[in-house]
């Protein structure tokens, strides 16, 4: 990468992944937390391209999945190779660059900051000055400052969010910020994109938009997407695969209409109520369960 | 919609989108009058003030290159510090060896009489030396316990300054010669393109120089790349490392760059006393670095300069014009006491009621918009009415990213 963005193809380093290959693979993982064993021997694969779901009720193990491939937490054993590379040997920091862009479940981290310096922090692993350069703000530095803008704006625009492109994260409307957190993902260029719970507390307008945004990334750009989500009308209905986790363990994997057809599925999320799952809805979304 | 094919790096190169362009310095007609305006008031105080108003400005103008040196560190990055008045110190003392009279007497111990463009940037480079080789262990440390260790580093730096006769002069301190541009030093009246300069004035031009630039760096750095990643890290250490930022590599840049700067402040300072003892560099100094920032606004540079005037330049101001008596033996207020004062009061007021600082209600209150409010001010930051619904969510900042065992971000954002 040299800094400029690629403009041709907004997930740019998709024609390095092998289709042939998974592009992410986890093995046999396990995370413990002083006793209590927040996964066992969690295995799956994701394709290139694919629209992965990953589902299970409160405490499954959902958000301490995504923790490891943040490399915040540390996996008590197991393996997970993202793009033919060890990612358990990477720093944090380094996950972004290896490729891998995270939404947060949760907005408010950076209130102050205004949704388009949100997206160039989001290139922060695209561009290059460093305090000299940075402190001069010459020549190159402006260049790349502007390039990047200009990427960020042309992302906004695809995002409907280029309306409030200067008001500060902290101000807009809780759909808004998860949607601007949405756009700095994108913004970093990410191979695979970790959506953690992106409808969670939205209107169902708001999340009928997300929706839509995540199928047009999925068919679009080709861009690989797991997808932690309580919504069911969502998961199933946008998802090409699903793996179910309860208590830390895989209880199911497949595609939606399997997973649902499930009885342990069933079971685990409905308990004793044996009620039907929403139906894989047309029309999006159905049920928002918050 | 997505797919929208955009230009060609190669096109983008030609024709960047003018929408996408970075603010320019002096890129609006407000912006050119406010200079105007700046540069007015410059020369009207340059030619009517009087050597004692010189005094009281020069001080206060070194005082804000420090509080920009603590600002990036602490209100940018979010790294509390009270070792500022150590790294001026290293930078004072740096200066008075290289720039110090060749040894002479206990007031006057080794010095190399280099001039002043060798031991500035040297006291600035001695510093941020010092500060890169403490860092990697201070800085892996947060919050309180980071401004414990910086604490730490004043009284250790103290111990040293007053141990270290050879080079400080020991309690007593040194003498600092006059600084010497080739034939004039700045003790006496020069004459600069036939205009007779005083030695304030002299000094006046020294510093300004100086603090321009390094106002200049620092706001420069805020807009930029490392500025945004600075204010991720200060805001959500974890949620910055997700994105990419380097925490380590921000932190320790923040801290060198900010010891550098403190160390051209120190050697100004020492330059300008002409005199230095270890007593200078004290807690209490670093502690109204601290009290600047917060006064004047946090992550803002216009803030850091008002900042050190408000806790710098006030104090003198107030006994200037104060019909009080400087001290008095009992009862009765002096203007010492009056100031002590004021200066509780508007640290205290400030925190309450404007956590932007000075800067922060000059921008609320100036034509052109309410500006973002700073953390800590409430609900507005973190509240999200969630519509069409009967439940009201309200997204809690403290509650972030996961849950047990991972590590926080300080937390301490803005108001702090």
């Amino acid at each position: 990468m040299s800094g400029r963005p690629d403009h041709s193809n907004l997930a740019s380093d998709n024609h390095q992944i092998n289709p042939r290959e998974p592009l992410l693979r986890v093995e046999q993982l396990s995370v413990r937390f002083a006793g209590v064993r927040a996964l066992s021997e969690v295995s799956f694969a994701v394709w290139p391209g694919e629209l992965f779901a990953v589902i299970g009720p409160n405490g499954a193990g959902k958000t301490s999945l995504f923790n490891v491939l943040s490399r915040v937490y540390q996996p008590e054993a197991g393996r997970v190779t993202f793009a033919g590379q060890d990612l358990l040997r990477l720093k944090p920091y380094q996950v972004a660059r290896a490729g891998i862009a995270r939404t947060f479940q949760n907005m408010g981290q950076f209130p102050t900051m205004t949704v388009l310096e949100y997206l160039l922090l989001g290139r922060h692993t695209r561009m290059h000055s460093g305090i000299l350069r940075a402190g001069l703000f010459i020549g190159p530095t402006r260049r790349e400052e502007w390039e990047n803008r200009a990427y960020c704006l042309h992302i906004l625009d695809l995002l409907n969010l280029k309306e409030v492109r200067d008001r500060p994260l902290g101000s807009l409307p809780y759909g808004l910020q998860k949607r601007a957190d949405l756009a700095r993902a994108l913004a970093m260029e990410p191979q695979l994109l970790l959506l953690d719970e992106p409808v969670a507390g939205m209107s169902l307008e708001e999340t009928e938009e997300i929706a839509a945004i995540i199928l047009e990334i999925k068919e679009q750009l080709g861009l690989t997407q797991i997808l932690v989500e309580h919504d069911m009308a969502l998961v199933m209905g946008l998802a090409d695969r699903v793996l179910v986790l309860d208590f830390g363990r895989v209880i199911a994997e497949g595609r939606p209409e399997e997973v649902q057809a499930n009885p342990a599925v069933i079971k685990a999320y409905l308990g004793e109520e044996s009620e039907q799952l929403p139906a894989p809805a047309d029309d999006l979304p159905a049920v928002s369960e918050n | 919609m997505i797919a929208t094919r955009e230009p060609g790096p190669s096109r983008l190169r030609q024709e960047l989108p003018r929408e996408a362009e970075p603010p320019r310095l002096l890129g609006s007609l407000a912006r050119w009058l406010w200079l105007g305006v700046g540069v007015l008031a410059l020369l009207l105080f340059f030619s009517l003030a009087s050597d004692d108003w010189f005094t009281i400005v020069n001080y206060c103008l070194i005082a804000a290159i420090a509080t920009l040196a603590l600002n990036l560190l602490s209100g940018y990055t979010g790294q509390i510090s009270l070792g500022l008045a150590f790294f001026m110190g290293l930078g004072g003392y740096t200066a008075a060896l290289l720039g110090g009279n060749p040894p002479a007497g206990p007031l006057d111990p080794w010095g190399l009489g280099l001039p002043v463009f060798i031991w500035l940037p040297a006291a600035g480079l001695v510093a941020a030396l010092v500060g890169a080789l403490i860092g990697p262990s201070a800085l892996r440390l947060r919050g309180f316990y980071l401004g414990i260790v910086t604490l730490a580093l004043v009284f250790i730096g103290n111990y040293l300054f007053r141990n270290l006769t050879f080079i400080t002069g020991g309690p007593q301190g040194r003498n600092f010669p006059v600084p010497a541009f080739g034939g004039f030093s700045l003790d006496q009246q020069n004459s600069i393109l036939g205009i007779a300069l005083t030695s304030g004035q002299q000094y006046f031009l020294l510093i300004l120089v100086v603090l321009l630039l390094s106002a200049l760096f620092v706001y420069n750095l805020s807009r930029s790349r490392v500025g945004r990643a600075m204010r991720a890290v200060r805001d959500h250490e974890v949620g910055a490392a997700i994105m990419g930022v380097n925490l380590f590599e921000v932190k320790m840049g923040a801290f060198v760059l900010s010891s550098f700067l403190a160390g051209v402040a120190g050697a100004l300072y020492v330059s300008y006393a002409r005199y230095v003892i270890p007593d200078y560099w004290s807690l209490s100094l670093s502690i109204q670095f601290v009290a600047a920032i917060i006064i004047g606004g946090i992550a803002d540079v216009w803030g850091s300069i008002l900042g050190a005037a408000f806790v710098f330049a006030l104090p003198q101001v107030i006994d200037y014009f104060s019909l009080l008596p400087p001290s008095t033996g009992g009862g009765g207020l002096s203007s010492g006491d009056l100031n002590a004062l004021l200066y509780g009061l508007l640290i205290i007021v400030f925190l309450l009621f404007e956590p932007g600082g000075v800067i922060g209600l000059v921008r609320r209150l100036r034509p052109g918009g309410p500006r973002p409010q700073k953390l800590g001010t409430g609900a507005s930051a973190g509240a999200a009415v969630k519509e069409g619904s009967e439940s009201i969510e309200v997204v809690d900042l403290q509650q972030r990213l996961p849950g047990p065992g991972e590590e926080r971000g300080s937390g301490g954002t803005g108001a702090s």
